[in-house]
């Protein structure tokens, strides 16, 4: 199924990764410059959440010349999140050495590839042969510098240098700084593009960045509550491909295959683990270690075709919450209405999924000719390919009409969507956008117009408001010509004042009958 | 049925009735209250027909301007200011046409609340200030352009207290005023009055000495009767003159005749406009195919797709629903053909031969249809 993973293993990874780096997105200076950014960016905003703290995320980037004509330059990146800190004895392995991440667990987490920034710092030391800095503690414990490079060849770390900055750290830290080869100039719309919509997703994030030109943004939090971290579980078994079964079978701790599958799988029981046994034709008895290929691949067969598991337990994930997320919306967009639903779990192609989705209105929100769409894909936002994202094709095929919205394109009014799994499933290696899956559709679908009614709502009250006031105003201006006309023909002019007073007074009582909501007129 | 305004309204009587509905709105804002004005609509439901009456005003329902909506606010105003300008213009002893009426709206003072998009929003405001006040607008100085004519031996005493005699004012006779109420007959030598459509074929009666020699009145319609005509008609029909309408044979001649008899929808509210002694003489159906032009038929035009549209609607209308107008109109669905006035130049060869066809046609259908010989 997966010979690339096979001669990975024997070409380093390190080397695969090199070799194939415009799949990581390093493919030239300026793509390079937003994929470091972003890679340490979530790496540092992961530990945070690890640790349960509300990420502090500092990033400066500084142009330290070498300058070519197409605007190409060396840049030193530092990044320093308030992470939970790294142990000395970690800090090698964790930054050192390109992970093949077939991980025997399974949770949510942002990195795209599972590598982290280990890519970044590769990429740094293959355009500018420099090595890059590590500098980690904890609390209390001292605080470490470290610099390093990578053996490419070996996939190994080489420490160059390794020293104590401080005998007791104060806070629990982590800063990486690299050097590398990009283009600001024309990566800074995306970046800041991408930490702007960062702050969406995580309003309990204070990111800073200083850019090459000394211009400082701050995207600051204004809430400290973080989504409850995803548990970790194991593997549905809808969820697997035969390269994963081989490996967990290789490493097993089981002496028997019954055992094997109710350790290593969830939802599957003895009475489950007996049954695909029975369909598979292998012995309960069966040492999973011994297995040949084809005996694997009767299991393989028999876990994927059962259709008796119950759903894949969706605690692996964690969504941000409506309230999060409207709230992530509101400080970065300042809509004059949000609204933000979490749909129900539910599984594609065995993983199990939640769909978030947002409508925000009006404020800073402007028509912009365009649909505005805002993608996140495990907190992190996606923003190339939005035409052929799944999200993309749901809001051209709802007819907006029926909410109150004449045209995506020409009103003030942006939609979201965010998709947590513990395998988004993304259409293509890129990893931009999200594959059109019936499953997925739907749910984005539904998310969009639960929304939509409530926008519905607050539109229909916001026009009855002003058309409200727009008929007292016209009703002010004929009252004062009526006056004004009794007063030729009679010779006297008619208070009309107290009436405009008492028009005025009974439409704020119902305009505010209105906000607070529940008036529900004819 | 209303009472027949035997003369116009006093000027006092007009403005007490204009000063009354400003008051009674006044007096409501006054008090904190949305004013409000009620009248009787001229809906379907308000208007009647008898044939020998025709159409009559009578409300069942009433209709009431409430202020408290924008669109009624707006229709409050446009009441008052017309009425402000109608009692200016009557006090000065000046008239204005709904063209006039329609610019009085048109200022600066006006923008953003009645300056009118075209004139239909002034002239339905007219109709409304009539209904309010139960006055025709000629009342509250609102007249039409002055159209019709009366040619005759007819002594009257028109509003300015002048002796008028009918055949001595001029080659089309007298131009009947915008408020006829106001004229008072002294004398009337005719037989007959004739009404004519057309202004060219009563011409050449006039100019042809017939109303002398025969003792006849025309009158000159010009198309669709005017209001005043039609008062004046109705006056003329009053005092016992007999009524004669001569028109084209054409479906549109049909409604004009109709209303010279019976008024019309759109002014029923408005009494004494209906003339029901007044007889229809022709052209008609059998003239065409059996009677005075059945030899002329080479003569008759085609009809105009408006013209059969009209046709078609008159298969509806409540002043066409006796047979004798059914039939006539069902001859130009069928033969889609029309005969116009003109047609007696097309069959005489001479203005002698012309005099004498006119002059024989109008005695068959006076002593037939009127029983007046001439």
């Amino acid at each position: 199924m997966s010979p690339d993973v096979a001669e990975l293993e024997q070409i380093s990874a390190a080397d695969f990764f090199y070799r194939n780096r415009s799949l990581a997105g390093f493919d030239n200076p300026v793509r390079a410059t937003y994929t470091a950014v972003r890679e340490l960016v979530e790496n540092a905003l992961d530990a945070c959440e690890l640790a349960g703290r509300p990420p502090k995320v500092m990033l400066t980037l500084e142009n330290v010349g070498g300058g070519q004509s197409d605007g190409t330059s060396i840049y030193l990146l530092r990044v320093r999140d308030n992470g939970i800190g790294l142990r000395p004895e970690d800090v090698p392995a964790a930054f050192g050495k390109v992970f093949v991440s077939s991980k025997y667990r399974l949770m949510q987490s942002r990195g795209t590839f599972g590598l982290g920034g280990t890519m970044a710092l590769l990429y740094g030391q293959i355009t500018t042969n420099r090595p890059f800095k590590v500098i980690s503690g904890r609390k209390g414990s001292p605080l470490y510098e470290f610099t390093m490079k990578i053996d490419i060849q070996r996939n190994e770390p080489v420490i160059l240098g390794k020293r104590i900055l401080a005998g007791v750290s104060r806070d629990s830290m982590t800063t990486v700084e690299f050097y590398f080869e990009g283009n600001y100039k024309r990566a800074r719309p995306k970046i800041i593009d991408y930490l702007h919509q960062t702050a969406i997703v995580t309003p309990y994030a204070d990111i800073m960045f200083i850019d090459p030109d000394g211009l400082f943004f701050y995207f600051s939090r204004t809430t400290d509550q973080i989504p409850p971290p995803p548990k970790e579980t194991k593997f549905h078994p809808k969820g697997i491909d035969f390269e994963l079964l081989k490996r967990l079978s290789e490493t097993t701790r089981t002496r028997k295959l019954v055992s094997f599958l109710t350790t290593h799988f969830q939802r599957v029981g003895d009475k489950t683990a007996r049954e695909i046994l029975k369909r598979a034709g292998l012995s309960p008895d069966l040492n999973p270690k011994k297995l040949d290929d084809r005996q694997l691949e009767f299991l393989f067969r028999a876990l994927v075709s059962y259709d008796n598991y119950l759903p894949p337990d969706p605690s692996v994930l964690s969504p941000l919450g409506p309230e999060l997320w409207e709230e992530g919306i509101r400080k970065e967009l300042r809509p004059e209405f949000v609204k933000a639903v979490q749909r129900p779990p539910a599984v594609v192609e065995g993983h199990p999924v939640i769909v978030e989705t947002a409508i925000a209105y009006g404020g800073d929100i402007k028509p912009a000719g365009e649909v505005q769409l805002y993608r996140f894909a495990n907190r992190i936002p996606l923003l190339y390919d939005v035409s052929s994202d799944v999200s993309y094709l749901v809001a051209k095929r709802i007819n907006w009409s029926v909410y109150g919205i004449k045209s995506l394109e020409e009103e003030p009014i942006a939609l979201f969507f965010h998709v947590v799994s513990t395998k988004v499933p993304f259409k293509t290696v890129g990893k931009e956008f999200i594959a059109n899956k019936p499953e997925l559709a739907r749910e984005v679908e539904l998310g969009w117009r639960a929304c939509a009614r409530d926008l519905r709502i607050y539109l229909s009250r916001k026009r009855r408001a002003q058309s409200a006031a727009r008929r007292l105003e016209m009703l002010a201006r004929y009252y004062k010509l009526i006056a004004e006309v009794l007063e030729e023909l009679t010779g006297e002019r008619p208070e009309v004042e107290p009436l405009l007073k008492k028009l005025a007074k009974k439409a704020r009582i119902e305009e505010s009958m209105g906000v607070i909501g529940g008036a529900s007129e004819s | 049925m209303p009472a027949r305004a035997d003369r116009a309204e006093s000027l006092e009587e007009v403005r007490q009735r204009i000063l009354e509905v400003a008051e009674r709105v006044a007096e409501a804002l006054e008090k904190g209250e949305f004013p409000k004005i009620r009248y009787p609509p001229n809906s379907k439901g308000n208007i009647e027909f008898r044939e020998d009456v025709g159409y009559i005003f009578r409300p069942k329902t009433f209709s009431e301007i409430e202020g408290s909506k924008v669109k009624s606010a707006k229709t409050l105003a446009g009441v008052l200011y017309g009425l402000a300008k109608a009692l200016d213009h009557l006090q000065s002893g000046l008239t204005m046409t709904k063209r006039d009426f329609y610019y009085l709206h048109k200022v600066e003072r006006l923008k953003g609340t009645l300056f009118p998009e075209d004139q239909r929003e002034t002239d339905a405001r007219i109709v409304l200030m009539e209904l309010i006040l139960g006055m025709p607008r000629e009342a509250f100085s609102i007249t039409s352009d002055p159209r019709g004519w009366i040619y005759g031996d007819i002594e009257l005493v028109d509003m300015t207290g002048r002796t008028i005699r009918a055949d001595r004012v001029g080659e089309m006779g007298y131009s009947v005023p915008p408020r006829p109420e106001n004229i008072k007959f002294k004398r009337i030598g005719v037989k007959a009055v004739v009404a004519v459509e057309k202004v060219g074929p009563a011409k050449n009666m006039i100019e042809l000495g017939i109303p002398e020699e025969y003792k006849l009145g025309i009158a000159i319609l010009k198309g669709q009767a005017s209001r005043s005509m039609r008062r004046f008609l109705r006056m003329l029909s009053d005092e016992g003159v007999p009524i004669a309408i001569l028109t084209d044979f054409s479906p549109w001649s049909l409604r004009i005749a109709a209303t010279v008899v019976y008024n019309s929808i759109s002014s029923a509210h408005i009494p004494d406009l209906a003339a029901p002694e007044a007889r229809f003489i022709g052209i008609i159906a059998e003239d065409i195919e059996t009677g005075f032009f059945k030899d002329y038929q080479f003569a008759l035009e085609p009809l105009t797709p408006a013209d059969l549209k009209a046709a078609m609607d008159n298969v509806d209308l409540p002043n066409l629903q006796h047979p004798f107008w059914q039939r006539e109109n069902e001859w130009f669905l069928k033969n889609k053909k029309k005969a116009e006035l003109e047609i007696f130049k097309a069959m005489s060869p001479s203005a002698k031969r012309l005099k004498e066809l006119f002059v024989s046609y109008l005695r068959e259908k006076l002593e037939d249809r009127l029983g007046v010989s001439i």
